[in-house]
Order: structure tokens, then sequence, then C-alpha cells
């Protein structure tokens, strides 16, 4: 039986290259220019949004654009076409409830043993209940679901979230939460310890992607279409709104820091 | 390996996808417990009221009445001004540029930003099908202010959270921001507003986007 080809992209020490010639090219590339202190409401306004990439950012932005619409627009109206919505929801769950390993460690990383608890108890009703995931048993029990990543973690350990970087395909990042999607996906993740061991599941990697991304944009596409219509720079909304839910990810539910509306 | 870390970073985005059914939800929802005009006094001194007030008010009134589009949004219009701070919800978009912009211009972006917010939630309106609101609490919220929060429940039992921040004026309590599973509208405006000026490279060039904004908004209806 002939096996599929592997993809060098796909081998850890390619894509790290692959990130460190990214970052590379990010210190390189032609940064914003930080406005003079003799103009504060631009220099207020410039260290606010935290994107000194931005040139190189923006451009990225518009390379997504084009991916979005010559080819994730297009699928996801044809997945949408073919799986109700309750089918759509179950790949969603099943998805969600193959990430809970590194939900769990995270958990554990920040100190919530509660929280820990409460992954390890999903994980273990929606594997075994409910059909390897497909069915969220765990919410009907009152085990509501939440994500972790190292990004979150690092932030609880005093880690601040550093320049603004936008990827095409993945979305918005920052420095430190795309350090931490690193960490979480070379050294969390046990599925990653598991086909490195095997080496042989290039097919399952391939469709796991592809379902994944697929499931994703299924889910936000409606509500980023909205975002642009109502903002008139799409780009510095996006970024804005990223940063809010991290912030609100990383609180875990406590309330939202005082914002003065009578200055 | 790639795979994972692309599902990791959509995780992030997922609230988006709740954004959009929250801001038709907004209006949307139905307190359990009966209405009466007694309790909409009560609403200017408790907070939890007036948001619940809001809610019932936007899906009698505008939601669920059968009343043409054009109708709708005119009643929210008249709604948004009476429950909103205009000049306060402008005086935190724009921070410093509000106070280095004249009294005239104030007014005009007060009028532009009312009508951004009019056209692009009105063009939902017709989507709405049952969802309610429920208060979940409140708290203090820094001088005169209250955070409510609340939970925005749909037909299929998807949930997600809506907070008001609310302050206390002379009249009564006025809505200044809606955050919406995390994602403040004011902030976000904030934002997209100090990028356009700063792209611009003044006041007058936001509010000729604004003005643009608005006129393409308003064609989208008519359709």
């Amino acid at each position: 039986m002939k096996s599929i080809p592997r993809f060098p992209i796909f081998h850890s020490l390619a894509v790290a290259r692959i990130l460190g010639a990214f970052l590379l090219m990010a210190t390189l590339s032609a940064c914003a220019t930080k406005p003079p202190a003799s103009n504060p409401m631009a220099l207020a306004a410039y260290e606010e949004a935290n994107d000194p990439l931005e040139p190189m950012n923006r451009t990225m932005f518009k390379v997504d654009a084009g991916i979005d619409h010559v080819l994730v627009r297009p699928v996801v109206k044809g997945y949408r076409a073919v799986v109700p919505d309750a089918g759509r929801q179950h790949i969603d769950t099943f998805i969600n409830n193959l990430r809970s390993p590194i939900t769990f460690v995270n958990d554990v990383l920040q100190g919530q043993i509660r929280r820990a608890s409460i992954t390890l108890g999903r994980m273990v009703v929606n594997t075994g209940m409910g059909f390897f995931g497909f069915w969220d048993v765990g919410e009907k029990l009152g085990l509501e679901s939440h994500s972790e990543d190292f990004g979150q973690t690092l932030a609880v350990w005093g880690v601040p979230d550093g320049p603004y970087v936008y990827v095409p395909l993945l979305g918005p990042s920052t420095f430190r939460d795309g350090f931490g999607l690193a960490v979480d996906s070379f050294l969390i993740d046990p599925w990653e310890w598991y086909s490195r061991g095997t080496g042989s599941l290039d097919w399952v990697q391939w469709a796991y992607l592809g379902t994944t991304l697929v499931d994703k944009k299924d889910a936000y596409q409606d509500a980023l279409d909205e975002l642009k219509k109502s903002s008139l720079d799409y780009y510095s909304a996006l970024r804005s709104s990223y940063r809010q839910i991290r912030a609100k990810e990383i609180r875990n539910g406590a309330p939202p820091p005082l914002e003065d509306f009578d200055q | 390996m790639t795979t994972r870390a692309i599902s990791q970073i959509h995780q992030f985005l997922r609230p988006f996808a709740f954004c959009l059914i929250a801001l038709w939800g907004l209006g949307a929802p139905v307190m359990a417990e009966s209405w009466s005009p007694a309790m909409a006094e009560e609403a200017k001194t408790d907070a939890a009221l007036f948001v619940g007030s809001f809610a019932q008010k936007g899906i009698n009134d505008i939601l669920a009445a059968p009343i043409p589009e054009a109708e709708k949004s005119e009643r929210f219009r008249a709604m948004f001004k009476t429950y909103f701070d205009l000049p306060g919800i402008g005086r935190f978009v724009l921070t410093r540029y509000w106070k280095a912009a004249s009294p005239a211009e104030q007014d005009r972006f007060t009028k532009l930003f009312e009508d951004v917010v009019v056209y692009t939630w009105s063009r939902r309106f017709s989507e709405y099908n049952g969802q309610t609101l429920k208060v979940v609490s409140q708290q203090p919220d820094g001088d005169d202010g209250t955070l409510v929060k609340s939970t925005i429940i749909g037909n299929n039992n998807s949930h997600f959270g809506v907070d008001w921040r609310l302050k206390k004026r002379p009249e009564g309590y006025k809505v200044l921001d809606i955050v919406i599973e995390g994602v403040s509208m004011a902030i976000t405006y904030r934002q997209d507003y100090s990028t356009i000026i700063s792209q611009t490279g003044s006041f007058t060039g936001l509010l000729d986007q604004m003005d643009k904004q608005v006129a393409d908004l308003k064609a989208q209806q008519k359709k």
C-alpha cells in the first residue's frame, strides 16, 4: 500500500524554521513610524494599539482576505449547504474535545485546580458517553466548557501580550500568544507526541487541519462580517476585539476593569 | 502540528460568532415576570430593572412588532437616544480628540454615530426569532456606575454574555457601553476611529468617512 507523501511543512523542525523566518522577516520589515512626542494624541493612539509591525500586518491581512475570498468562503458555503446546523455543532464539540488536554494542562499550570477538574470531567464524560466527543454530555451535567492555552498561562504569570501579529489563515495574535501557541502545539499537545511517535498519521493530520479550519471559519464568519460592516477600519476593529476577547479569557469571568467615561 | 496550531488560534475567535446574534438579540429579551408602568418608575433607580425595561420595550415595540422595517429603525432610534448617553459615549470613544473638537464638530459626530448604530443594528431586526435576555447580576462600577451582567438565550439553548455599563445621570440611568462576550462596543469604536483620525490626519477626515458609511448603510436598507 502506497503511503501518502509527507509534506515537509508538517515536520516540527520545518515549522520551527518557518516561524523563525517569519519572525526575522517581521523584525527586519519596515516598522510603523512612532509619532513624535510633540503629537501626544497620535502617540497615545500608537501606544494603545501596540502594533509596531502594522505595515507588515496589514499586508498579511490583505493576503488573508484574498485567501478567504477564493478558498475559505466557498468551502464554508459548501459546508453549510451540506451539513445541517446540528451536525456542525457536533463536529465543533468533537474538535473542542480533542483539544481539551491542552486546556487541562494549562488549567493546572495556572493553579486552577477546580477548573482543571471540570476540564478533566468533561473530557472523560464526553469521550466516554458522548460518542468520542461528538455529544456534549458534560454541559448537560453542568460542567461548563472553557478554553485555556499557554498564552493565557503566560498572562497569568505576568507576561505582557507584546506586539500584535496577523498571520494569514491563523488570524490575529500577539508575540506572547504566538509563543504560547508553539508551546501548546509542540510541547503540551498529547496528539502531537502521539503522531510524532507513530509518524504515520499524515492523512489524519490533514483531515483534522481541514475540518478545524472550516469549523472555526463557519463559527465566526458571520460575526466578522458584521464587525467589518460596522467599522470604518476593519483591521483596527479586529485588532481591538482580539485583545479584548483575550483579556476576557485571561480574567476567567472576573469583572472587567473600570473604564473612565467621565474623564 | 500545524493543524493543532490553527485549531487553537481559532478558539480565540469563537466568541465573535456570538456578537452577531447578540447585537440583534439585544433588544430582544423577555423578562419572565410581568411588567408594569410602575416598574418603569422604579427602573430609574434600579440598574437591573433598567436593563430589563430596555429589553422588554425593545422586543414589544420593535423586534416582535408587526410594523415595517423603516418604522422599526425609527423606533429604535428614539429608544437609543433615550436610553443611551450619546455625549458620554462620544467623549469616551474620541477621548483626547473630543476635547480638541469644536462644539459643532462634537454635535456632528454625535449625530453621525447615532446613525451608524441605528442603521447597523436595524439591518438585522428581521432575523429576530425569540431570543430572550436574563439579567444575571449587578455590581458597582466606579462613581455612580453600575455593571449589569446579562445572558442572551437563543432557541437552540445557546447563551452568551452581554454586560451593560450604566451611569446614573440626573434623569436616571443611561447606557454608556455594551460588552458582548468581552468585546466592548465603546473600546472597539475608539480604536477604529483613532486609526481613521491618524490615517486621514484630521477629525474632519473621520466625520467624512462616517458620512459615507451612513450613506452606504442607508442604501443597503432600502434593498
